[in-house]
């Protein structure tokens, strides 16, 4: 056995949850079931656009928009200029605006009996024309999804500068018209709810599989008119989030409103079918890019023309916004970008409505900039690592602010490029090519920003704005340290960090140290789980809450061993005066048990500490990492194997590589189902046509290589330990890489692939246009 | 429906509509929530449980078709061996992130361990296919399996 060094930061210690995880005894919403729980099946919307006339219910308990007036619609606007407002009714009012929008409650003692009532219902409507695609959104005479609206566009965003003068210096010039595929974030825990009112409190207690608790418990509260003391959420274990529980939903709307109205528990578990059908929410863009360079592959400038199909409504709290909207600020990635043009559009279709997944708009922005950097250097003749080399941000310019304000901390980027290349034998690629094999090498290079605040946030003007993280920190009667943060941990292993945080500062043994998270009733409120965030801002958070209490504790041991202030320390979890030590247990039990023994002067606050946190600047950390890939393209089939997969990542300090490492495979894992093989179609009437998981393709086990990750470790300056978010960062750059990789090698076959997922049938297309399939 | 069957070593007797499948009777009457619903179409293979010693989908079984059947879940392996060494195998790979997929997980490798001794990484990952993990990019899950394989061997020899 290996001595555990360490349990700090940096310690890649073992998992405090895993324990109950491998023994069966996780409790997810699902698990959870009071006496006398009436289940809810929706009726939902069959079709993608049309008038609602009305429901014929049968006998029983089912309840549509009419019959809950006390629910107001969910309004999730932006204040940036141009943003068309509407509404997002919890029940269908007046007009269906996508396939599987809830119409109607059903409730009965079993989901099956539920859904027994939903299939009886008969519904009446009038279609009207669908609106598909997003190109086709904003054509002349299009139907209008908001009938108070010019056209089917959320909101346009624009930088305007004048490039038509690099067309006579450039020494070549790429345009490329790509289209990323509509995913679905597929935790493999679907979303639930359980509502109680609870009268002797008179509060309303929901329990919900989410990431955000505290904005859940807000947007309940503003939605059903109760005050914010009236709304308890509780986010118990959650199966996987990735952004798909990031939401204020219809559903926990309903599911109050019923639960207050029956005086009963009432639940709603969604099940697959209706999680594919409805909710696939993410990813579609397109992209019209030029970008010209000079010789040495320098660019020059860059035009994008980018659109998000949005989907039908702007969701709480994010809004149908930040997706498109980012794309301007985002775009430039981790290069030094001298001359920028965009237009964005939030295209509004007749589409389930969009939610930021896992990278939100970084990985089509990853995917459209990588594969245009390649296509130039294709046309300069020059390597996809050079064409990098010369344009990525330099060390020495860090930190660094670019053409459209976005601030870079730290980092060595063109050393994490060199790594990536050199840890691929890229001359064998290159022999096998000469030898007419069809393998290809691949790279893509980004930065994730990660735990951006207030700054940042204001501007957008949507439901939340990120401040001051709080946690707090405090000993129970035995010594126990409880940590109490508003955020939500569901897969990341914060139970864990923040124990290691709360060691690194007090010595406290992290078996001893209690996380609680995901009830609002006992946690500090928090903007929740999104953006990368939670071991900057809650890592930070504990750290000072931490400090604060362990001044408190060496006040009291200091007095204990008949010292002062000045002379004792903190060292392993004991106050120490010398030869002298008190333990923090000891010095609990005194507060709590024998406050006899206290200082006349000690804090009153007694070991409870809340502390708050925030970066300064607040602009966010930039991690960033190189990804290079080998694949082979077998042009009988269409079929692509990644042989190779290699990272160069730098999240700043690791608080824990194990859980690193954990969330750069998982984020890669999603992201070569993005490359690969996720999309749900839909047909020219916005039908969904993957309707369960053997359609809907998530990567197994056979389709992740084994991939190998080097890191870095360039600490943000910012930051309370120099860490870095990251957790979506491996699921940015897997498109990029591996669509390279492909067209490397089809590039000596004069076939070019676009469009992403890069399925058997759409590289055969590609070999097929160029002639040679 | 009146089903008798044995669940964990202990026989039960309960009433099941004709149209509940093996996994909610396990969950709803039994109360054994460690048996994860993730798609129910036998696709994800959360819901895996051993039926007669063997891995099985419990979404895709009925629950009257398991009348006299002997049905164990993740709740009752206790301390089998080599359920033991999973656990700690799994936890010292970070094999599991939101621990949704984990308990199918665990009872799908406990059979790859003890019928394919022999197997290496491919076969470890084709016998996971069936299996679906949205969180760990699978290298932990392998690398447990793979891991016992390995001391079982070493132990054997």
């Amino acid at each position: 056995m290996t001595a555990t060094i360490s349990k700090g930061v940096g310690a890649s210690l073992r998992r405090k949850e895993d324990a109950r995880f491998l023994h069966g005894r996780g409790r997810y919403v699902g698990d959870i079931r009071p006496a006398g729980t009436l289940e809810v099946a929706f009726l939902r919307s069959p079709v993608a656009h049309a008038r609602l006339l009305g429901v014929q219910k049968p006998t029983g308990l089912v309840f549509t928009a009419a019959d809950l007036p006390e629910i107001r619609p969910i309004r999730a606007n932006s204040t940036l200029p141009g943003f068309r407002a509407s509404d997002q009714p919890a029940l269908a009012v007046g007009k269906l605006r996508h396939v599987g929008e809830p119409i109607a409650a059903c409730v009965a003692p079993t989901r099956a009996e539920a859904e027994d009532l939903a299939a009886a219902c008969v519904l009446d409507y009038q279609a009207l024309p669908v609106i598909a695609d997003m190109l086709a959104a904003r054509a002349p005479g299009a139907a209008l999804i908001h009938e108070h609206w010019p056209d089917n566009a959320f909101l346009e965003t624009r930088r305007d500068e004048d490039l038509t003068d690099l067309d006579a210096v450039a020494a070549a010039k790429v345009t490329r018209r790509l289209r990323t595929a509509r995913q679905h974030m597929a935790p493999l825990e679907g979303r639930g709810v359980l509502a109680e009112w609870d009268p002797r409190l008179e509060q309303l207690v929901v329990t919900t599989a989410a990431q955000m608790p505290h904005v859940t418990k807000t947007g309940l509260a503003e939605c059903l008119g109760l005050d914010e003391g009236q709304v308890r959420v509780v986010a118990p274990d959650v199966g996987g989030g990735f952004g798909y529980k990031g939401i204020l939903l219809a559903e926990e709307l309903v599911c109050a409103a019923l639960a207050i109205r029956l005086g009963r528990p009432v639940r709603w578990l969604e099940d697959r079918l209706e999680q594919l059908t409805a909710n696939a929410n993410c990813r579609e863009h397109f992209y019209e890019v030029t970008a010209w360079a000079d010789a040495h592959g320098k660019l020059l400038g860059v035009e994008v023309d980018a659109t998000v199909d949005a989907g039908a409504y702007s969701l709480y709290p994010f809004s149908a916004c930040l997706e498109a909207a980012q794309i301007g600020s985002i775009f430039p990635g981790p290069y030094t970008l001298p001359r920028f043009r965009f237009r964005t559009v939030s295209a509004c279709t007749n589409k389930p409505p969009i939610l930021p997944y896992r990278g939100v708009a970084r990985t089509g922005v990853c995917y459209a900039m990588e594969t245009t950097l390649d296509a130039l250097a294709r046309q300069l003749g020059i390597s996809a690592q050079a064409i990098r080399a010369a344009n990525l941000v330099p060390p020495e310019a860090m930190p660094y602010r670019n053409l459209v304000g976005k601030v870079f901390d730290s980092g060595d980027y063109p050393e994490a490029l060199r790594r990536a290349v050199a840890a691929v034998d890229v001359a064998a690629v290159r022999a096998r090519q000469a030898a007419g094999e069809a393998v290809g090498f691949g790279l893509s290079v980004f930065c994730e920003q990660g735990a951006h605040g207030t700054s940042v946030y204001h501007g957008w003007g949507i439901p939340f704005v990120p401040g001051f993280e709080q946690a707090q920190a405090r000993f129970t009667p035995d010594g126990v340290l409880e940590l109490r943060v508003g955020l939500h941990s569901h897969g990341q292993g914060l139970e864990t960090t923040l124990a290691q945080v709360a060691h690194e500062i007090l010595g406290v043994d992290p078996a001893r140290v209690r996380l609680v998270h995901g009830d609002t009733a006992l946690t500090p409120y928090s903007t929740g789980t999104w953006g990368s965030r939670a071991m900057v801002m809650a890592g930070g958070a504990v750290a000072e809450a931490c400090r604060q209490l362990g001044e408190r504790a060496l006040a009291i041991g200091a007095a204990l061993l008949q010292t002062d202030r000045a002379s004792v320390r903190l060292v392993a979890g004991q106050v120490v005066a010398g030869d002298a030590a008190v333990s923090l247990d000891q010095v609990a039990r005194t507060w709590f048990r024998s406050p006899q023994n206290l200082p006349a002067n000690v804090d009153r606050g007694g070991l409870e500490v809340t502390a708050g946190y925030r970066p300064d600047p607040d602009t966010g950390t930039h991690s960033y990492a190189a990804h290079a890939v080998v694949a082979k393209v077998c042009t009988e089939t269409g079929m692509v194997t990644l042989e190779q997969y290699v990272i160069v990542e730098d999240g700043g300090v690791l608080v824990n590589p194990m859980i690193v490492d954990g969330q750069v495979l998982g984020g890669v894992a999603q992201g070569i189902g993005t490359a690969l093989y996720e999309e749900m179609p839909f047909d020219s009437e916005a039908q969904p046509l993957a309707g369960t998981l053997a359609d809907y393709l998530l990567p197994g086990a056979t389709e992740v290589p084994d991939i190998r990750i080097e890191h870095m470790e360039t600490p943000s300056p910012w930051t309370r330990f120099g860490q870095k978010g990251l957790g979506e960062s491996g699921a940015i750059g897997p498109p990029g890489a591996i669509v390279n990789a492909i067209n490397d090698a089809l590039a000596p076959l004069g076939a070019e692939l676009l469009d992403l997922p890069a399925t058997p049938a759409r590289v055969l297309a590609a070999l097929a246009k160029a002639g040679r399939a | 429906m009146s089903i008798t069957l044995t669940v964990n070593g202990t026989p039960a007797t309960v009433a099941a509509e004709p149209r509940t499948h093996l996994a909610d009777l396990l969950r709803g009457e039994l109360l054994l929530t460690g048996t994860h619903l993730g798609c129910e179409h036998g696709v994800c293979g959360a819901c895996t449980v051993e039926v007669d010693g063997a891995p099985a989908r419990s979404c895709l079984i009925h629950a009257g078709a398991c009348d006299g059947a002997s049905v164990r879940t993740i709740e009752g392996f206790g301390e089998d061996a080599v359920m033991v060494a999973l656990r700690e195998s799994f936890s010292a790979e970070h094999a599991l992130q939101c621990g949704y997929c984990t308990p199918g997980m665990l009872v799908v490798a406990r059979d790859i361990v003890l019928r394919l001794p022999d197997a290496d990484e491919a076969r470890v990952r084709e016998e996971l296919a069936g299996n679906l993990c949205r969180c760990t990019g699978y290298r932990g899950i392998v690398r447990a399996i793979l891991g016992v394989l390995a001391s079982r061997r070493g132990a054997a020899s």
